[in-house]
């Protein structure tokens, strides 16, 4: 009699402990992405003060990019090719030159977008999502990222890189953004790629090739 | 004198604008051969860039239209950059579903206007074939009703070229479709042009 209530009470412990463990996975949040290759941080604090000064020493960036984008549930993948410039602080510019023609050039608060039909001139603080956007973009490329309230990040490292996978905190970047998984080369603190994977699991991933840091960049490339 | 011309003219002005874009047309036989012939068989998975203007409005984008295993067909708009704001699904038993919208565009207007629009640049009206005949000014208009709007693809009275595709109700002219290339499933470029307000899509071919 005993022991059948030992094995009834032990059956009831085990399906209670599966079903709590269902309901944490059920939840939002919970699944975390592994990344192959890579070991989170041990030192955190000492990664994130070694970030803000060794990125704070690229002045300027120029480069070629490959973008990469994945309709999962489509099967369907687009790459496209550009150039791509940093001047600090919050100067970007970014050049699509293959198969379209596209460039955003952000100065401050203010952008220029000009695609094949028309230049529309933004000032990104007239519109909260356009300045999330661009702050992200400065942020990410200048190595001030990890202290933007917009994101809760992990970090992790392999021999070569550090990665920082970010998730953002505001419903309005969540529309947009799963997570956003940034590259970062050891050896100078530089982006390698960015990765944003959005909701419906559709990713588009930015590499940066050719990398030409802190070489002189004209004020007039950033010209609005 | 002056005060009277002027007056029929905008007499004449409003008239005209008050006239039926479909008035003209005159009932006639379908010619079977020639409508199994022009009618649009949707467009085949391409990549386009797309440049939308709407009142005032200018956004540019990628278009993909997708032609899936299922015969089901997506049209996925996205910005350059990659991220994806619309996601329409016209499923093969005629079913639409909006899978994915932006916030900023997630209004049942929006919403309606756009899945018109893709639906007549795929062609789906005319998947049924009771279509009806009309001719006007050189042209042969091939035409479905579907609730209050009809939606007709527009041949030459030779039946040697489809020259646009229309969306309309029964007096006004709503939205135009014409593309470029020579090959209907494959287009250079598209332009959908409507006309009861100021909003036109242009699609030009990516070539990868």
């Amino acid at each position: 009699m005993r022991n059948t209530s030992n094995t009834s009470q032990g059956s009831i412990g085990r399906i209670c402990r599966t079903a709590v463990l269902c309901i944490f996975m059920a939840l939002p949040g919970y699944t975390q992405v592994q990344y192959n290759g890579y070991k989170p941080v041990a030192d955190l604090p000492a990664f994130r003060k070694a970030f803000a000064i060794e990125s704070a020493k690229v002045q300027t960036i120029s480069s070629d990019f490959t973008q990469e984008k994945e309709l999962t549930a489509l099967t369907e993948k687009i790459t496209s090719y550009g150039k791509f410039w940093f001047k600090r602080s919050n100067r970007v510019r970014i050049d699509y030159t293959k198969p379209f023609v596209y460039r955003m050039v952000m100065n401050g608060d203010k952008m220029l977008v000009r695609d094949e039909q028309k230049e529309n001139r933004i000032n990104v603080r007239s519109n909260k999502l356009f300045q999330q956007v661009n702050r992200i973009m400065i942020d990410c490329i200048q190595g001030t990222i990890l202290e933007s309230k917009d994101f809760t990040t992990r970090v992790f490292e392999n021999d070569k890189s550090y990665l920082l996978e970010m998730t953002p905190v505001g419903k309005g970047l969540r529309d947009f953004f799963q997570t956003i998984v940034l590259t970062v080369e050891k050896k100078d603190y530089s982006v390698r790629s960015i990765e944003m994977n959005e909701p419906a699991g559709d990713k588009t991933v930015i590499a940066f090739t050719n990398k030409i840091l802190n070489a002189a960049v004209a004020d007039d490339v950033f010209a609005l | 004198m002056m005060c009277l011309r002027s007056s029929l003219l905008i007499v004449c002005v409003l008239l005209m604008g008050c006239s039926s874009a479909y008035k003209g047309l005159t009932p006639i036989p379908v010619d079977k051969a020639c409508a199994e012939r022009m009618r649009p068989r949707g467009i085949a998975t391409s990549w386009y860039t797309a440049s939308i203007d709407v009142v005032g409005k200018h956004m540019s984008g990628l278009l993909l239209v997708k032609e899936m295993p299922d015969s089901s067909r997506r049209v996925v708009f996205t910005n350059e950059a990659g991220i994806t704001f619309l996601d329409f699904e016209f499923g093969a038993s005629g079913i639409f579903q909006a899978r994915q919208v932006i916030k900023q565009l997630k209004h049942k207007a929006v919403i309606e206007t756009l899945r018109k629009d893709f639906a007549l640049m795929l062609g789906i009206p005319f998947e049924q074939s009771d279509y009806q005949a009309w001719s006007l000014d050189n042209e042969v208009f091939y035409g479905v009703t579907q609730k209050k709007e009809s939606a007709y693809f527009i041949t030459d009275t030779e039946c040697a070229s489809l020259r646009r595709l229309e969306l309309g109700s029964r007096r006004k002219r709503k939205v135009t479709v014409s593309t470029a290339g020579t090959d209907p499933r494959r287009p250079e470029g598209l332009t959908l042009q409507h006309h009861t307000f100021n909003m036109v899509i242009v699609l030009k071919k990516l070539e990868r």
